[in-house]
C-alpha cells in the first residue's frame, strides 16, 4: 500500500504552508463576497417574507379584502389601490404622520377594535399576538410585507382601475371621494374645494353642528357651565366681542378668532388652545363671513 | 547575570541579542534558540535534553507525552482522529463563541437573529455554515475514531476504562449536537427536537417518563422554556462536561500510552510504555510538526468545504401548529428514526438504544478474548461489522425513503414542490415558471428547457403512483401558474384522480415564489457564491481605482 503517511518534516512544513495559503486565499475570497452575499441575502428573506405574507393573507385576508387585494364592496376596502398607495390618499386623510409600512403594520396588529360605528359589517380584527389576536410578531411583519409589496401594481392604477371605495370617516364632500380627486395636485385639491364650497355655501347653523362648534361653545344659555366651562360662551358675545383686544372690531375680532383661534387665548377656559386650526380651509369665504354675522346678532336664529 | 555586565563582556548587540534569547526560552518554556535551530535541521538534542523541558515547564505540553513509540506515530495506526475530535470540539468552541454574540435564546429572536446572521453580520454566514459542518463532522470523526479503537483492540487490558469514557464522549458528543440543533428555531429544529424529546416520554412508569418529557422540554411542549434549557444544555452545561470526561479519557490514554499495533507485541502483554530508545519519536520537533500540519491541512479542509460547498439550511420558523410533511432527526439519528418506524415508542426509543449503550460501555469487560490482533479477534471483527452493516439498514429505513405513507397526491406535490427545502420548482426558479395553466395530460413545447423538465418531474410523478396505488386511477395533475404581485407568483397544484370505487377525489396545495427567493441556494451547493466574489472584486477595485 502507498504509504499515506511521510516521515519528513520538510514534506510536512510544505503541507502545512500550501494549506494555509489555500485556507487564507478562501477566507479573503468570503471578505471579498460578503457585501454581495448579504445583498442577495436580504433580498431573499425579504421575498421569503413576502411569500410567507401571501399564505396568511390568502387564509386571513381575503374574505375581506379581496383575493386580489382590491377589497370587496361593502366588505373591506382595497389595499392593492392607488389612493391607499399614494402619499396624498389613506395617509392624508386619517392624518398619519409615520410611513405607510408602519400605519399597515399598527392596523393589521392592533386591528380597528375601538370603532363602534364603522361603514364596514365587520371591523377589522386584531390580529398581532401582544394585542390579543391569533398571530405572531413575525407573521404581522410578512403580512406588512405582503401588502406593501402591492405598491408597483397600486401605483399603476389609472383612476378608473382604483378599486376605490369612501371612506365615511373622511371629513370630504362625497364628490370628492374618488382616486380622480386623490390625483390632483395639492393647489388643484384646494381650488376644487374652493369651487365646491362656492356652489354649496352653508348656512351658519348648518356649519354650527355640522362642525361639532357646540361640542365646546354654548350658545343659547348665559351660564357658567357646572362641569367647568370648554370653551367661550356664545349667547353673550355680541357684548364682549368687540372689548376683548384693543383696536380690533367686534366683527375682526370673532373672524381672526374663527380662522386662527390661537391668536388670542382665554387660558382660564379648559379647552384652552384646543381648538382645529383649519377652519379657514374647511369654510368659504363668504360662509365665515355669514357666520361672523350670525354669532354676533343679539337675536339670532337657532 | 545583570545587564551591565552583560554589556561589558560581550558588547551592546550582543547583549540584546542574549536578552532576546532568554525571552525565547522563557516563552518556549525551555528552548534557547540554539537549540530551536538545532530542531529545525534535524539534530539530535544536547544533553541533558532540553527539548523534554517545556513539557515539564509549560502549561500547555505538560499533558502531552515527551516521546511516542514510533509505530503508533504512523498515521494509518491512528489516523489522528482522536487528535481530529479534540480539535473540532475546539473549533466548535470558537465558532460558537463567536455565534452567541448574535443569538438570543427566545422563540422572538432566535430566527430572527438567524437571519440577521445571514444578512448582516459580515463573515456570518461562514460562522454558521463552519459551525454547523463541524458539528457534523465531530459526530463522524468521533465514531470513526471509536471504530478505529475497536478494530485495533485498544479497549483490552489495560484500556478498559479509556473505552468507557469514550462512550461518554460519543454520547456527550450527540447530545451536544442535537441541542444545538433547536436553536435556530425552524421548523427542521423544532420538530427533530420534538419528536426526539417525545422519545424520553416513553421511559416507563408514565410518571418518570412524563417528568423527564418536562423538565426537558420545561413545560409540555417545547416552547420559550424548551429553547432556554437546549441553549444552556448546548453552551454550558454539555461542554463543561465534555472538558472534564476528555481530561479523564486523554489522561488514561497518557498514562497507558497509545496502544502499540497488535503485531508488535505478544499476545496479552502491554509494552507501550517500554519504548526502546531507539523507537522513540520526540514530541518535539517531529510529533508536533506532525501534529500542526496535520492539523492545519484539516483547517484548511474544513474552510474550503464551509465556503464552497456547506450551506446550513433554515427552514420557515418553528411552527408548532403544524407539523411538516416527512420531519426527518439529523442524519446520526436516523437508525433511531429508522427504529421508530418498526417498534413502538418504549422499544425503539428507550429500551434498544439504552441496551446498546450498555453493550458499548460493556465491550472491553465482555470480550475476554486476550489477543488485538485481527486474526485472532474474527468474532469480534465480524459482530462490530454487522453491528456497522445494521447501523446502516437502520439508519437507510429512518430516511424518507422507508415506508413514509402518504396519500399519492399529497407525495406528488412534496416531490415537486416539498413544503420545507427546494424541490425542483424552487431549483428553477421564478424566471423559470411560465404564466399558464399546464396539465399533465397535455403535451407541452415550452423553448424553456428548466421548465419542461419540471413538467417532466410532475408527469412521472403521478405516472408513479398511479401504477403503484389501485386507488389513485386516470391522475391528473394541472400547474396554475398566476402572477400574484410584482416579482410575486403564485403556483397552485391540483389532482384529481378516482379511487378504486370511482369516486372522484381532489386535492389542492398553493406555494408563492418570489423573485429573490434563493431556496436552492439555501439547500445546494454554493453555485452563486463565485458570482458574489466576482461582484465584491469588482467593486473594490472600482473603489481603489477611483478613489
Ligand atoms: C469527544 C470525543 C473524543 C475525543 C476528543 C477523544 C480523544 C482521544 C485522543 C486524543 C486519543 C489519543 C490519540 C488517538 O488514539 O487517536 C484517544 C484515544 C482513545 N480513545 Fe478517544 N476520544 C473521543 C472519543 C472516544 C470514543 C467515542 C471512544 C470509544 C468508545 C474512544 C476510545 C479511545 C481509546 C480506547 C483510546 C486509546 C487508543 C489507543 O491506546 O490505541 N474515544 N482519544
Amino acid at each position: 500500500m502507498h504509504r499515506l503517511y511521510t516521515r519528513s518534516p520538510i514534506a510536512k512544513i510544505m503541507w502545512g504552508i500550501l494549506s494555509s495559503l489555500v485556507g487564507i486565499i478562501a477566507l479573503l475570497m468570503v471578505l471579498v463576497s460578503e457585501n454581495p452575499r448579504m445583498e442577495a441575502q436580504t433580498i431573499n428573506w425579504e421575498g421569503r417574507s413576502i411569500e410567507n405574507g401571501a399564505k396568511l393573507f390568502s387564509d386571513n385576508c381575503v374574505i375581506c379584502h379581496g383575493p386580489d387585494g382590491k377589497g370587496i364592496l361593502g366588505r373591506g376596502p382595497g389595499l392593492n389601490s392607488y389612493y391607499f398607495f399614494t402619499d396624498t390618499g389613506r395617509l392624508k386623510d386619517v392624518g398619519w404622520v409615520g410611513s405607510l409600512e408602519d400605519y399597515v403594520k399598527l392596523t393589521i396588529a392592533a386591528g380597528r377594535p375601538s370603532k363602534t360605528e364603522s361603514q364596514w359589517p365587520e371591523v377589522m380584527p386584531t390580529w398581532g399576538g401582544q394585542f390579543g389576536g391569533p398571530l405572531r410578531g413575525d407573521q404581522v411583519v410578512d403580512l406588512t410585507k405582503f401588502v406593501m409589496n402591492w405598491e408597483g401594481s397600486a401605483l399603476a392604477q389609472t383612476p378608473d382601475e382604483d378599486p376605490f371605495q369612501p371612506f365615511e370617516d373622511v371629513i370630504r364632500p362625497t364628490e370628492f371621494q374618488n382616486t380622480a380627486y386623490i390625483l390632483l395636485s395639492e393647489e388643484e385639491q384646494a381650488a376644487a374645494l374652493e369651487e365646491y364650497r362656492a356652489r354649496n355655501i352653508r348656512s351658519p347653523q348648518e356649519i354650527w353642528t355640522g362642525e361639532a362648534c357646540f361640542a365646546c361653545h354654548n350658545l343659547e344659555e348665559r351660564q357658567v357651565d357646572v362641569y367647568g366651562q370648554n370653551g367661550p360662551n356664545m349667547a353673550d358675545l355680541y357684548e364682549r366681542a368687540g372689548s376683548r383686544v384693543e383696536g380690533m372690531t367686534a366683527e375682526e375680532y370673532v373672524y381672526e378668532s374663527i380662522v386662527n383661534p390661537a391668536a388670542y387665548l382665554v387660558e382660564t377656559y379648559e379647552q384652552a388652545g384646543k381648538m382645529p386650526q383649519n377652519f379657514a380651509e374647511k369654510l368659504s369665504e363668504d360662509e365665515i363671513q355669514a357666520l361672523v354675522a350670525w354669532l354676533l346678532n343679539p337675536d339670532r336664529e337657532q | 547575570m545583570g545587564l551591565q555586565e552583560n554589556i561589558r563582556d560581550k558588547g551592546v548587540l550582543g547583549a540584546v541579542a542574549a536578552q532576546a534569547d532568554d525571552v525565547f526560552t522563557r516563552l518556549t518554556a525551555g528552548i534557547d534558540a540554539g537549540e530551536f535551530r538545532r530542531m529545525l535541521q534535524g539534530e539530535p538534542p544536547g544533553r541533558p535534553n532540553p527539548r523534554l523541558k517545556p513539557h515539564s515547564e509549560g502549561f500547555l505540553l505538560h499533558i502531552k507525552p515527551t516521546y511516542y513509540h514510533e509505530s503508533v506515530t504512523r498515521f494509518t495506526h491512528t489516523y489522528r482522529l482522536g487528535l481530529l475530535s479534540t480539535y473540532l470540539f475546539i473549533v466548535e468552541t470558537i465558532t460558537g463563541i463567536l455565534l452567541m454574540i448574535w443569538y438570543a435564546p427566545s422563540p422572538e429572536r432566535a430566527y430572527v437573529d438567524m437571519i440577521l446572521l445571514l444578512t448582516n453580520i459580515p463573515f456570518g454566514q461562514f460562522l454558521r455554515d463552519m459551525h454547523r459542518l463541524g458539528a457534523e463532522a465531530m459526530v463522524a470523526i468521533v465514531t470513526l475514531h471509536m471504530v478505529r479503537c475497536y478494530l485495533t483492540g485498544s479497549y483490552k487490558p489495560p484500556r478498559q476504562f479509556t473505552w468507557f469514557t469514550g462512550v461518554l464522549l460519543l454520547v456527550m458528543t450527540l447530545f451536544l449536537s442535537f441541542s444545538g440543533y433547536l436553536l435556530p428555531w425552524d421548523q427542521l429544529a423544532f420538530w427533530a427536537v420534538t419528536i426526539g424529546t417525545s422519545m424520553a416520554e416513553a421511559v416507563p412508569p408514565a410518571v418518570v417518563g412524563e417528568t423527564v418529557n418536562l423538565l426537558a422540554r420545561g413545560a409540555p411542549d417545547i416552547g420559550a422554556n424548551g429553547l432556554l434549557r437546549f441553549y444552556l444544555l448546548h453552551v454550558l452545561f454539555l461542554p463543561l462536561l465534555l472538558i472534564l470526561f476528555f481530561f479523564v479519557h486523554y489522561y488514561k490514554v497518557v498514562h497507558f500510552g497509545i496502544s502499540l499495533p497488535a503485531d508488535e507485541e505478544e499476545v496479552g502483554e502491554d509494552t507501550a510504555n517500554r519504548v526502546p530508545a531507539d523507537k522513540r519519536v520526540y514530541y518535539l520537533p517531529d510529533v508536533l510538526v506532525d501534529e500542526t500540519s496535520f492539523l492545519t491541512v484539516m483547517t484548511a479542509l474544513l474552510i474550503v468545504l464551509t465556503v464552497f460547498f456547506f450551506q446550513a439550511p433554515l427552514e420557515h420558523i418553528a411552527n408548532p401548529q403544524s407539523t411538516p410533511l416527512h420531519t426527518v432527526a439529523p442524519w446520526y439519528f436516523y437508525w433511531l428514526q429508522g427504529l421508530l418506524k418498526i417498534a413502538d415508542k418504549f422499544i425503539a426509543g428507550v429500551l434498544l438504544p439504552g441496551v446498546l449503550l450498555v453493550l458499548l460501555m460493556a465491550i472491553p469487560y465482555l470480550d475476554y478474548n486476550p489477543s488485538r490482533r485481527g486474526k485472532d479477534r474474527m468474532v469480534a471483527i465480524v459482530a462490530g461489522i454487522g453491528a456497522g452493516a445494521v447501523m446502516i439498514i437502520w439508519s437507510w429505513m429512518g430516511t424518507p425513503e422507508y415506508a413514509v405513507e402518504g396519500a399519492p397526491s399529497v407525495e406528488i406535490v412534496q416531490d415537486v414542490m416539498p413544503e420545507e427545502g427546494s424541490g425542483l420548482s424552487r431549483e428553477i426558479g421564478y424566471k423559470h415558471l411560465p404564466l399558464g395553466v399546464w396539465r399533465t395530460d397535455e403535451e407541452y413545447d415550452v423553448h424553456d428547457h428548466e421548465f419542461m423538465e419540471l413538467l417532466h418531474e410532475f408527469n412521472s410523478a403521478v405516472d408513479y403512483y398511479r401504477r403503484a396505488d389501485p386507488d389513485f386511477n386516470a391522475p391528473i395533475g394541472i400547474l396554475t401558474i398566476t402572477q400574484a404581485q410584482p416579482k410575486l407568483k403564485k403556483l397552485n397544484w391540483e389532482i384529481t384522480w378516482f379511487s378504486a370505487d370511482g369516486k372522484e377525489g381532489e386535492y389542492k396545495k398553493t406555494f408563492w415564489l418570489h423573485e429573490d427567493s434563493l431556496y436552492w441556494e439555501q439547500y445546494g451547493w454554493k453555485h452563486l457564491f463565485m458570482g458574489y466574489v466576482a461582484d465584491g472584486w469588482k467593486s473594490l477595485s472600482g473603489a481603489l481605482a477611483g478613489e
